[in-house]
Order: structure tokens, then C-alpha cells, then sequence
């Protein structure tokens, strides 16, 4: 019974000394027909499982990326601006329901799919830290409500809005986005809050 | 600076041509509606399928919709008790309609996509049970499987297994031509827009 939980810790403890490697197994696992297949069957999995997998398969790649290349990104992405920006437009596009149907028809648009999720993860990846709390919190502020409206459209709409998937799938899509949406701006807040108070509290600096 | 304002304008400009392509020009949020949109503008023709049904030893699908002048159809299975009894009703209705006049020019055809389940004999019962005119409303099947998928694909049907037992698909009305094209795909409760095209089609000599 306790093989898996090592086997995770001992996996989790090598994909901290070689992140780049650790993203590309994830990317060659999630390749895998089945394992792709699987992601793919329902539409929350397909979104709210596979999406970040992908997202995390670039952040983890940027880690190949030599200083050299770094500072080159970064001469085109002052406070991480371009970055997040490209995040947060690929998002938008993603969203819409077409998408999801297109990928599980035209292989083009499966490759473009991923790949802007690649792209995605390492440009946040990139930007998160440079661009400082006012522009994540920007940045956050207009992905996480189009994510919530979103899943409140899917929630709400009669009708399926993927031909390839079922309704109550779709509705527990649009509860977990809603969910996931929440979480996230909850976990930025309490961040950007135990950052003031720490900062407060720290001897011989001004509030 | 500079630099970061030019690349996020490029990403923005990339996003916005990549969303006015899979939206067709912002009109069309979903496959279904893309897919309604597109027999509009260009009609699909049916493939080259073999059909069977009570009364009709394997003919081929164009031929069946050629003979009938215009032709409103739809895709059903006979074990259905969800959508297709209310597709069913729906073309009780048309069919009602049609009667009520000499010399429509118009004919429905519904198309089982449980070829395997649904035999001839079976839709026989089933044309019997729904009281289908067999001048008027035809039922049929596409005995192989292979040529009922590629039916399904040209035709833009999504069917999808829907447990236990079920299926679910994106039910529509199809109006085919006298050249046995669809142009134009309306929804279930849309009967009467799709009648008076149908019988406006029927009326106009094609060109």
C-alpha cells in the first residue's frame, strides 16, 4: 500500500532536480493515446485536467532555457507584460467551445491547442515574478472573472455547447472553473496579505 | 518598453485574427452553430452511402433523397427515449402538415445511426408506432458501418454514447435539395422555419 505515495515523493524529488526532463515525460505521457484519450473523454477533464497539464509541461521546460535566451525574453517583456498578456489571450481564446470540439476533429488544431498551452506555461512562467503584485493582480483580475463567467455560461446554457461531450459534464465543467476561478484569486489574496503584514511588520520600514 | 507594447499589439492582433477564424467572424461560438453556418454558405453533398429500410432494398442514399424532390431529414435510433421521441413528434407534425396539402414537393427521410440495432423490420415497427405515411416519411438505415460512419462525418453529426445504453447527438432538421444536398440545418424547434423553406425550395426550380 505505501509503494505509490514513495513512488510519488521519489518522482516528485527527481523532477525537482531535473525540471526540464520532468516536462518533457509529462508531455511524452500525455502524448500516450491513452492517457490522451482519457483526458479528452469529458469535457472537465479535457479543460480543467489537461489545460494545466499542459500549462505546467512549458512552465517546467523553460527550465532548459539558457541565461542567454532569458535575457533576450526579457528585452521583450518589461514587468512581464507581453507574457502574461500572451497567457491571458490564450486563455480567452481556448475558452470558447468550438475549440474543444475542433481539437477532437482536426489534428491541426489539437498540435495548435497544445502548443499554445506550452507557450502559455512558459510565458507565465517567465513573467509571474518580474511583473510585480500590480500587474499579476491585473492579470488576474481579468483571467479569473472571464473563467467564472464562463463557467456560469456553461452552467447555465440549456443546450450542449459541445457536440463531442454531455450536458451534466458540461455543467460540472462550469461548477469547477467557477471553483478553480475562486481558488486561485483567494490563494493571490491571501498571498499579497501575508505580504503586507510581513512587510509591516518588519523593523525600520515605513508602511 | 517599446519593445514589450510591439509584442503584446502583435499577440493581441494574433489572438483576435485566431478568434475571428474559429468564430467565423464572431458568429458562431460552437461547433454546432459553425457547422449550420457552413452548409449555408457552401451545401454538402451526401456521400456516396448505401441505404435500406421497410420497402426500400439497398439503395443509394442520393439517389432515395434525388426521387423525393426536397427533403427534410433527421438522424434517430428506434431504442431512443429521450430527444428522438420529441424528433419524432416533431416529424408527426411535419408530416401533418404535408399532408394538408395536394402536391408538396416535400418528403421526409429519417436516418437511423444504430444500423446495427436497427433492421429494417425494426423500423418498420417503428414507422408503424409513430403512424409515418410511407409515400411521405421514409425510414432508413445504413447497413455498413463503415460507410454509416463516414455519413455521420460528412454530414457533421456527433454521436455520442451517453451510459447506460444511450445515445446523444446534435438532433437537427437537415433540408436537403432536389440534387440531394443539405443546405440548411435548423433546429428541432425550428419545424416551421424548416417546412416553409422546404416547401420555398421545393417551389424555386434549383439552378
Amino acid at each position: 500500500m505505501k509503494t505509490l505515495p514513495r513512488l510519488c515523493q521519489a518522482a516528485c524529488g527527481w523532477a525537482q532536480g531535473h525540471p526540464w526532463q520532468a516536462g518533457a515525460a509529462l508531455l511524452v505521457l500525455m502524448a500516450w493515446p491513452p492517457a490522451r484519450q482519457w483526458l479528452e473523454a469529458s469535457m472537465w477533464r479535457h479543460m480543467l485536467l489537461q489545460f494545466p497539464l499542459l500549462m505546467l509541461g512549458g512552465v517546467l521546460l523553460t527550465a532548459a532555457l539558457p541565461a542567454r535566451g532569458r535575457a533576450m525574453v526579457a528585452r521583450w517583456n518589461a514587468h512581464g507584460i507581453s507574457g502574461l498578456v500572451l497567457t491571458a489571450l490564450v486563455l480567452a481564446v481556448l475558452m470558447v467551445p468550438r475549440v474543444l470540439d475542433l481539437a477532437l476533429l482536426r489534428p491541426s488544431v489539437e498540435i495548435a491547442k497544445c502548443l499554445a498551452l506550452l507557450a502559455a506555461g512558459a510565458a507565465l512562467r517567465l513573467s509571474w515574478g518580474p511583473a510585480g503584485r500590480i500587474v499579476q493582480g491585473f492579470f488576474l483580475g481579468n483571467v479569473l472573472p472571464m473563467m467564472a463567467v464562463v463557467g456560469q455560461l456553461y452552467i447555465d446554457s440549456p443546450l450542449r455547447l459541445c457536440n463531442a461531450y454531455l450536458l451534466d459534464d458540461q455543467v460540472r465543467l462550469g461548477q469547477w472553473l467557477i471553483a478553480c476561478a475562486s481558488a486561485i484569486a483567494l490563494l493571490w489574496l491571501a498571498e499579497v496579505g501575508w505580504w503586507a503584514v510581513r512587510r509591516e511588520n518588519r523593523p525600520g520600514t515605513q508602511p | 518598453m517599446l519593445r514589450t507594447a510591439l509584442a503584446s499589439a502583435l499577440l493581441l492582433l494574433c489572438a483576435w485574427a485566431t478568434a475571428r477564424w474559429l468564430t467565423y467572424d464572431f458568429q458562431a461560438w460552437t461547433d454546432e452553430g459553425a457547422r449550420r453556418l457552413e452548409v449555408a454558405l457552401r451545401p454538402v453533398a451526401a456521400p456516396a452511402v448505401t441505404v435500406q429500410g421497410p420497402g426500400l432494398d439497398r439503395a443509394s442514399l442520393s439517389a432515395v433523397l434525388q426521387q423525393g424532390g426536397v427533403t427534410i431529414a433527421d438522424f434517430f435510433y428506434t431504442r431512443c427515449q429521450t430527444v428522438c421521441l420529441s424528433l419524432g413528434s416533431s416529424f408527426q407534425q411535419l408530416q401533418a402538415g404535408l399532408q394538408a396539402e395536394p402536391n408538396p414537393g416535400v418528403r421526409l427521410l429519417s436516418i437511423s445511426f444504430d444500423g446495427a440495432h436497427d433492421t429494417p423490420d425494426a423500423l418498420q415497427d417503428y414507422a408503424a408506432k409513430l403512424g409515418a405515411s410511407p409515400g411521405l416519411w421514409r425510414m432508413v438505415r445504413v447497413p455498413d458501418s463503415a460507410q454509416q460512419s463516414l455519413l455521420l462525418q460528412s454530414l457533421g453529426v456527433v454521436v455520442v454514447p451517453n451510459p447506460p445504453g444511450d445515445f446523444e447527438h446534435n438532433a437537427a432538421l437537415l433540408v436537403f435539395d432536389a440534387r440531394g444536398r443539405v443546405v440548411r440545418v435548423f433546429d428541432l424547434e425550428e419545424r416551421q422555419l424548416a417546412l416553409n423553406y422546404a416547401r420555398h425550395l421545393a417551389r424555386t426550380p434549383s439552378p
